[in-house]
């Protein structure tokens, strides 16, 4: 390990985090990535259906989800950093905002979900609100699922299971959430504003 | 495996110099603003969409680098996320063009 | 072998193997009937030999994974299984219903049978995998649930392991998804929706978490690496297996009358549905990399190794070919259809079954570590023997399939059903010479049991 440190000049064999949660990563991205682009294609096919129906969508809520998520994100990056100094308090108070963005995000989505099913939009209305529904559910569902790491993150800080010397997987779980944070950054011009 | 990150070990704190996480995520918030703008304006055309394109491109890079830490780690983890991002935000560049020119 | 109870697995074992030969004997019947279509008509027509072939494939497939599970879970949970005397009897009652069903698939005509075994007070019969009478399905469940009731309280008992939480929950999954072949609904398209719930759920979806644990135990007992490394594995593809194949469903959903966005989910997810065989492909490699110790039984491994392999080949490769929508339109219903399912069911379940029974046997059987070099020897050409003709198989179904497309359903000209069978009949031929080499491998493999010889023991260290 010492030795290829050196050899790739300061750079590690594995990124953070136990590797298999970049294979987990890789695979949902390449989930997501299949996603996009039939969603891409399937607009190419139908522009008028899919700019109208966008028009729809409330943007602001988009934008307002996206910061959500991105500070979310960085407030995790600030608790492993934290964590680094054996700041376990700052730790846990970061981890825990980034919790409460996190809850934003789902009570905004569930608000942008509730004005659709009130609308009476359902995935059978169109092709557009078919993949917009079906995206939008199927990330919800990982920023849920991201939540119950975070949230298993934040009481092993406050029980000291990390060090500065020992917090693999507190990387490990902060990785899966900045995924899910990158796909949104992906989808939200995609369906809210690319026209 | 569990070195001190650069963040960490260039910023001091107390000092005014901002963590590059930080910068990160500053730019992070322009950009989303910036689209946000665009998203109201109703904007629409090859370079509107190129422009968005590639700031999604640098949001989602980024975030793979600083924040995921790949810039730390071994050229290769780093290369399959950069590839799929350039493969699929320019697959969904490409898609636009086919529907709309 | 460490625990006295392990020895249940024995009569499952060999029950399987037996109704295995079984079964390739009706494929064998069936694939000369494509060709010469009166072949022992009206004995056994083609509708009988077909039910027989398929419900043979299943009721073996389920002795296998009893057979691995009464060998595993002690072993696992580290103490005697709850009760043997119960494994031995639910061995006979479901021997019995077996072989009574064949039977009466193969004596009386359909509609008789249903008759006298009171079909109309609850109908469930006449589906496709799902002939059994009814009376039969209630047997099954009762078995199953004795079977699942040993087996959890025994883990429940015992050290808890990953690789047996999985397993059972593999099982469980299996008991839960049968009870839809209960459910039959007047209107046509629920009937088809849930059907598969059965069929697509367990293979696609729990059958895949078993075919996981029992690959993850005999790599374990082969290679030496340690559990940890083995169950991260477990965990990732658990993930994937049922996030894929969950809406996976969906690509059945296509032309049946479901709403449209099934086409769109059952494309994009079951698009997916390559990653957990991939992950199984290079966890086996991995393991194999990494091993500790020269397990004496080569065979075991060739079986072990070979699994995921034709896995990802036949589930994998041959599934995405004709998973997505765009292309299922022309393909659904064809001999590639046919194709896929014969890779599938081979490389993902047959060998892994063949893959626990070959590293059990011997210790069940009271012989050493590994049967003596020249069984091994035997049983090797056996597995060469029934993968390459089972690619063979799969390749001239293929050519058929792409033929019969062609012919039937794109082309400028499109003919009728049976002119085009007449037409692709040389890949059906060809298809049978397979077929008989198929058998010729499994044969050896039985022989190879009755092989003696000087035995190998311990493993010996790398």
């Amino acid at each position: 390990m010492q030795q290829t440190t050196a050899l790739t000049a300061g750079k590690e064999d594995y990124p953070p985090g136990d590797f298999v949660i970049w294979i987990v990563i890789y695979a949902e991205l390449l989930a997501f990535g299949i996603f996009f682009l039939s969603y891409a294609f399937a607009r190419s096919q139908n522009v008028e259906l899919f700019n109208a129906s966008q028009l729809e969508l409330n943007r602001t809520a988009g934008a307002i989800n996206t910061l959500v998520l991105i500070t979310s994100s960085y407030f995790v990056v600030r608790s492993i950093a934290a964590i680094r100094e054996n700041l376990q308090k700052q730790a846990a108070r970061w981890m825990w905002a980034a919790i409460g963005l996190g809850s934003i995000f789902i009570v905004i989505k569930l608000f942008e979900f509730y004005t659709k099913y009130d609308e009476g939009i359902t995935l059978s209305s169109n092709t557009f609100y078919m993949f917009y529904l079906s995206m939008t559910f199927f990330h919800f569902m990982h920023v849920i699922l991201g939540l119950v790491i975070l949230t298993i993150m934040a009481t092993k800080i406050r029980h000291g299971d990390y060090t500065a010397q020992e917090h693999d997987g507190m990387e490990t779980g902060a990785n899966y959430w900045h995924m899910v944070d990158l796909v949104w950054i992906i989808l939200f011009p995609l369906v809210y504003v690319i026209r | 495996m569990n070195q001190p990150h650069n963040e960490s070990s260039v910023s001091h704190r107390g000092s005014m110099t901002l963590r590059p996480c930080t910068l990160v995520w500053l730019a992070l918030v322009g950009l989303t603003l910036a689209m946000l703008v665009v998203g109201k304006m109703g904007l629409s055309g090859g370079n509107v969409v190129a422009l968005l394109l590639v700031a999604t491109l640098i949001k989602t890079q980024l975030v793979a680098d600083i924040f995921m830490g790949l810039r730390q780690s071994r050229l290769l983890w780093r290369m399959i996320v950069t590839v799929y991002l350039v493969g699929v935000i320019g697959l969904i560049g490409l898609a636009w063009w086919l529907g709309n020119v | 072998m460490q625990y006295q109870s392990q020895m249940a697995a024995k009569p499952y074992f060999i029950a399987a193997i037996l109704l295995f030969v079984g079964q390739i004997v009706f494929g064998l019947i069936m694939g000369l009937q494509y060709v010469i279509g009166d072949f022992l008509f009206p004995e056994i027509p083609f509708n009988v030999a077909r039910m027989v072939h398929t419900n043979l494939l299943i009721v073996w497939l389920l002795f296998g994974f009893m057979g691995a599970t009464y060998y595993l879970v002690p072993e696992e949970a580290e103490t005697e299984l709850h009760s043997t005397k119960l494994a031995y009897i639910l061995f006979w009652i479901f021997l019995g219903a077996g072989v009574v069903t064949v039977l009466g698939y193969l004596l009386v005509p359909y509609a008789t049978l249903a008759r006298i075994t009171g079909n109309e007070i609850l109908p469930t019969m006449g589906r496709e995998f799902l002939e059994q009478p009814t009376i039969i399905k209630i047997g099954l469940v009762l078995v199953i649930l004795g079977f699942l009731y040993n087996t959890t309280i025994t883990i429940l008992k015992g050290r808890k392991t990953v690789v047996s939480w999985v397993l059972l929950l593999g099982l469980w999954g299996l008991a839960i998804f049968f009870l839809f072949a209960f459910y039959n609904p007047h209107n046509l398209v629920l009937d088809k929706y849930y059907w598969w719930w059965v069929v697509h759920l367990w293979v696609e979806g729990v059958w895949e978490l078993i075919m996981g644990a029992i690959l993850a135990f005999v790599l374990i007992k082969l290679t030496g690496v340690d559990r940890e490394v083995v169950e991260k594995w477990l965990y990732v593809i658990i993930a994937m297996t049922l996030l894929t194949g969950i809406i996976g469903t969906g690509h059945h959903y296509y032309w049946i009358g479901t709403p449209e966005y099934w086409q769109w989910w059952g494309s994009i997810f079951s698009a997916l549905e390559p990653i957990p065989f991939f992950m199984m492909v290079i966890f086996a490699f991995n393991m194999a990399n990494k091993r500790r110790r020269q397990h004496p039984n080569k065979a075991a491994m060739l079986w072990a190794i070979g699994t995921p392999v034709m896995a990802f080949l036949g589930a994998g490769v041959w599934g995405f070919l004709h998973t997505l929508a765009p292309v299922n339109f022309y393909t659904h219903g064809s001999q590639i259809t046919a194709a896929h399912g014969h890779m599938a069911f081979y490389g993902a379940y047959v060998m892994i079954v063949l893959a626990i029974i070959s590293y059990a046997m011997p210790m069940l059987r009271g012989r050493a570590a590994a049967n003596s070099d020249k069984s091994q020897v035997i049983e090797m050409w056996s597995f060469w023997l029934m993968t390459v003709s089972m690619v063979f198989i799969t390749l001239f179904l293929t050519g058929a399939g792409i033929l019969q497309i062609w012919l039937q359903r794109i082309g400028e000209n499109p003919q009728s059903f049976m002119v085009v069978q007449e037409k692709i009949s040389l890949f059906y031929w060809m298809r049978e010479v397979a077929g008989v080499i198929f058998l010729i491998g499994l044969v050896l493999y039985v022989i190879s049991f009755f092989i003696g010889g000087e035995e190998r023991t311990a493993p010996a260290k790398a």
